[in-house]
């Protein structure tokens, strides 16, 4: 007793509970995907991959969105960055993934006005405070961020914010999972899909895919626990040969997710295509601005004059991201690839499979 | 004479003149007087005993200068006092060199130097020199302080970060990541629930107490920058040990750790500015920990970890749930992430 909330879902004695039962059940040799970034470092940081049976292998998919933001989307910051009187604002992490040249933190040591903030809230005051400059917010991430930035363009819209915008580059869970199972050599046994953005799809928004593919999916949460269960629900799926699309979340996540969110995030942006870095254009996946809100568009305001760029020789970030790598794989790794010398944003990213190998090894 | 040059830091006050001069007599002498700085001179003429000492030096850039529970000045005062106590010696001496914006105002100076006279006399050091300048504004953020210190080592003590060996225990004085999370929300503004204070403090008289009391101590550190995780690592390779570390055992306040988890950063690589980590024989290692303990600034003190012969150089830690993982050097600063 007296173990808190977060304390239950750390709990050891429940762990091991899981970790002998996964250990007892699973014979079937499986390849698991955890779709999510934090899943992926929840993972690392609690030592879950040595507490499995080798019957299983976790593997990291498209699920941090600075991983998957594109390399001309990545320019198209840096670009603004160089625009007169413009404050670039960004998400931390963003912050050293290289473009084709440069980075928004070397920009931003090269004297631009690059701000890192916490919330696209943030950036819409800094627009307040600051009239006589454009404000451009780097709009990267899910179906968790999208409808906190859909609300800020709103609020700039009601309260004639008219110096913020948004460069935008979010994208989808669904449609990116869809093209993973169609993309050959793939083969995934099962899916640990993201708790957070599954707060405001609801389970409801797998089930297209789910259908189509009949790959094991259960969803769940960031504690150790909640990890060790979803695992074990796809090992019970998998040696039964029943496969479903489970909520190991019920705590946070609803069949029909959050409408309010979603419909916040509809009535700012419509569904549009979108390149993934490292896997590229998967139909569907992206959020472009409506026509009403064009004015909040920063790609339409100035003139960037971006080229395709290659992403770098030799980066297997997309295979990786795709589970057909792992990065130990990759033969930039840890030779000419590091966090403080990134080749690609998986090793950049807090939340990449690069830096997680890297870091806790 | 305006509102505003009565009330801030101006050229003036650096140019050597009769600003500077009362700047120095009326604001700064009165706060940090003693036997030694009132003799004016161009450097401090003191006699010290015999014996090795220990010298340190460490500049200040803090962002905000006041945060909660401390400011620029006192960490600045217990940083070198620190330093200099982490070499195993017992310091007497510091130095300040004082860099202001043109414009900081004069009430913020003041309480800055207040309380690193607080600091001072706290530790027991004195300010025996030191230095002002005043630089035009855009040429530095607010206040910098350079801060550099003395110390007379014991007889006997012998501590240093190669001095670790297998079979040793690793203490930190008490819990993680405080110092870095205070600068943290203060500078982005972020509100929290929960106190979130700085624990800059001075740790020499606890340093002190340990060596005294004629345990052996084989390595003693203050976690700052870079925190636990990359302190030990750095000590890991200096002495070609491997270490490893137990999740459960870590101390860590719950608001401190919600913070944490909130941005997804690891308590481990955040700084501190008053613990120390103590590298101790493990015969030794409960006596050292009641020590601590016993001190004003080591309540929540504990035996985190143990040095092993196993993967010399690497730090691992035992998760709460069993599995294993390693704590590598932090690189770059830890960015919060995006959802
Ligand atoms: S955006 Fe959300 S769901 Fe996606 S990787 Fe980050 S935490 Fe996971
Ligand atoms: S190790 Fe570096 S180069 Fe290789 S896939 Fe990862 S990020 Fe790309």
């Amino acid at each position: 007793m007296g173990l808190t909330y977060l304390e239950k879902f750390r709990d050891p004695s429940l762990a091991k509970n899981l970790v002998t039962a996964i250990h007892k059940e699973s014979r079937l040799t499986l390849r698991l995907m955890e779709v999510c970034g934090t899943h992926t470092m929840a993972i690392f940081r609690h030592g879950i991959r040595n507490i499995l049976p080798e019957t299983i292998t976790l593997l990291s998919g498209p699920g941090c969105p600075v991983c998957v933001t594109a390399q001309k989307d990545i320019d198209a910051f840096v670009a603004v960055s160089r625009q007169p009187d413009v404050i670039v604002t960004t998400f931390g992490d963003l912050m050293r993934v290289p473009g084709s040249g440069t980075t928004l933190a070397g920009q931003k040591g090269a004297g631009a006005d690059v701000r890192m903030v916490y919330s696209v809230f943030d950036a819409v005051t800094i627009a307040r405070q600051n009239p006589e400059k454009q404000v451009v917010f780097c709009a990267v991430g899910f179906e968790t961020t999208i409808p906190t930035i859909a609300a800020a363009v709103l609020m700039a819209a009601k309260e004639k914010v008219t110096n913020f915008s948004i460069y935008g580059a979010n994208k989808l869970t669904p449609p990116a999972l869809a093209a993973l199972m169609t993309t050959p050599g793939v083969s995934i046994d099962g899916f640990i899909l993201p708790g957070h953005v599954s707060v405001i799809t609801g389970v409801d928004a797998y089930r297209s895919v789910f259908e189509t593919h009949k790959v094991p999916s259960v969803i769940t949460g960031f504690e150790p626990i909640d990890i060790l269960h979803a695992v074990l629900m796809l090992v019970r799926q998998n040696e039964s040969g029943v496969p479903a699309l489970e909520n190991a979340y019920p705590r946070a996540v609803r069949e029909s997710g959050n409408p309010k969110a979603r419909e916040v995030m509809h009535q700012v942006f419509t569904v549009g295509d979108a390149a993934w870095r490292g896997i590229g254009l998967i139909k569907n996946s992206g959020m472009e601005l409506k026509p009403d809100f064009k004015a909040f568009d920063a790609g339409a305001q100035f003139e960037l004059n971006l080229t395709d760029v290659a992403e770098p020789k030799g980066c297997a970030c997309g295979e990786i991201l795709m589970g057909l790598k792992t990065p130990v794989a990759c033969a930039l790794y840890k030779k000419v690839c590091t966090p403080m010398t990134p080749v690609g944003p998986c090793m950049v990213s807090s939340e990449g499979a690069c830096a997680a190998y890297y870091n806790y090894g | 004479m305006n509102a505003e040059t009565n009330n801030t830091i101006l050229l003036d006050h650096g140019a050597g003149g009769k600003a500077s001069h009362a700047l120095f007599s009326k604001m700064i002498l009165p706060l940090f007087s003693n036997e030694y700085l009132d003799m004016g001179d161009d450097g401090a003429v003191y006699s010290v005993p015999a014996g090795r000492m220990a010298f340190s030096t460490d500049s200040y850039v803090v962002d905000p200068i006041f945060f909660n529970g401390g400011n620029i000045g006192d960490l600045a005062v217990n940083g070198t006092v620190n330093d200099i106590a982490m070499c195993g010696a017992i310091p007497l001496y510091i130095s300040v060199g004082l860099i202001i914006e043109e414009g900081l105002p004069i009430n913020d100076f003041q309480e800055i130097i207040k309380s690193m006279a607080t600091a001072a006399d706290r530790a027991g050091v004195k300010i025996v020199t030191g230095d002002t300048k005043v630089v035009p504004r855009g040429k530095a953020d607010k206040i910098f302080i350079n801060t550099s210190g003395v110390g007379m080592i014991p007889e006997g003590v012998n501590v240093s970060g190669s001095r670790a060996l297998p079979g040793d225990k690793i203490i930190l004085s008490g819990t993680m990541a405080d110092h870095g999370i205070a600068i943290l929300t203060a500078r982005e503004g972020l509100t929290f629930d929960g106190d979130l204070k700085t624990d800059s403090a001075p740790l020499n008289h606890m340093v002190k107490m340990i060596l005294s009391s004629g345990c052996e101590v084989h390595v003693l550190r203050d976690p700052t920058r870079g925190g636990v995780g990359t302190t030990l690592n750095e000590i890991a390779s200096q002495s070609g040990v491997g270490m490893t570390l137990f999740e459960k055992d870590l101390p860590i306040k719950k608001p401190v750790n919600g913070v944490c988890e909130l941005l997804g950063f690891d308590p481990l690589y955040i700084a501190n500015e008053g613990k120390l980590l103590a590298i101790v024989p493990e015969k030794q290692a409960s006596k050292v920990l009641d020590l601590i303990k016993a001190d004003t600034f080591g309540k929540n003190a504990a035996i985190i970890g143990e040095v092993t012969d196993q993967r010399p150089g690497k730090v691992f830690l035992e998760t709460a749930i069993g599995g294993q993982r390693l704590v590598d050097m932090l690189t770059g600063e830890q960015l919060p992430r995006i959802c």
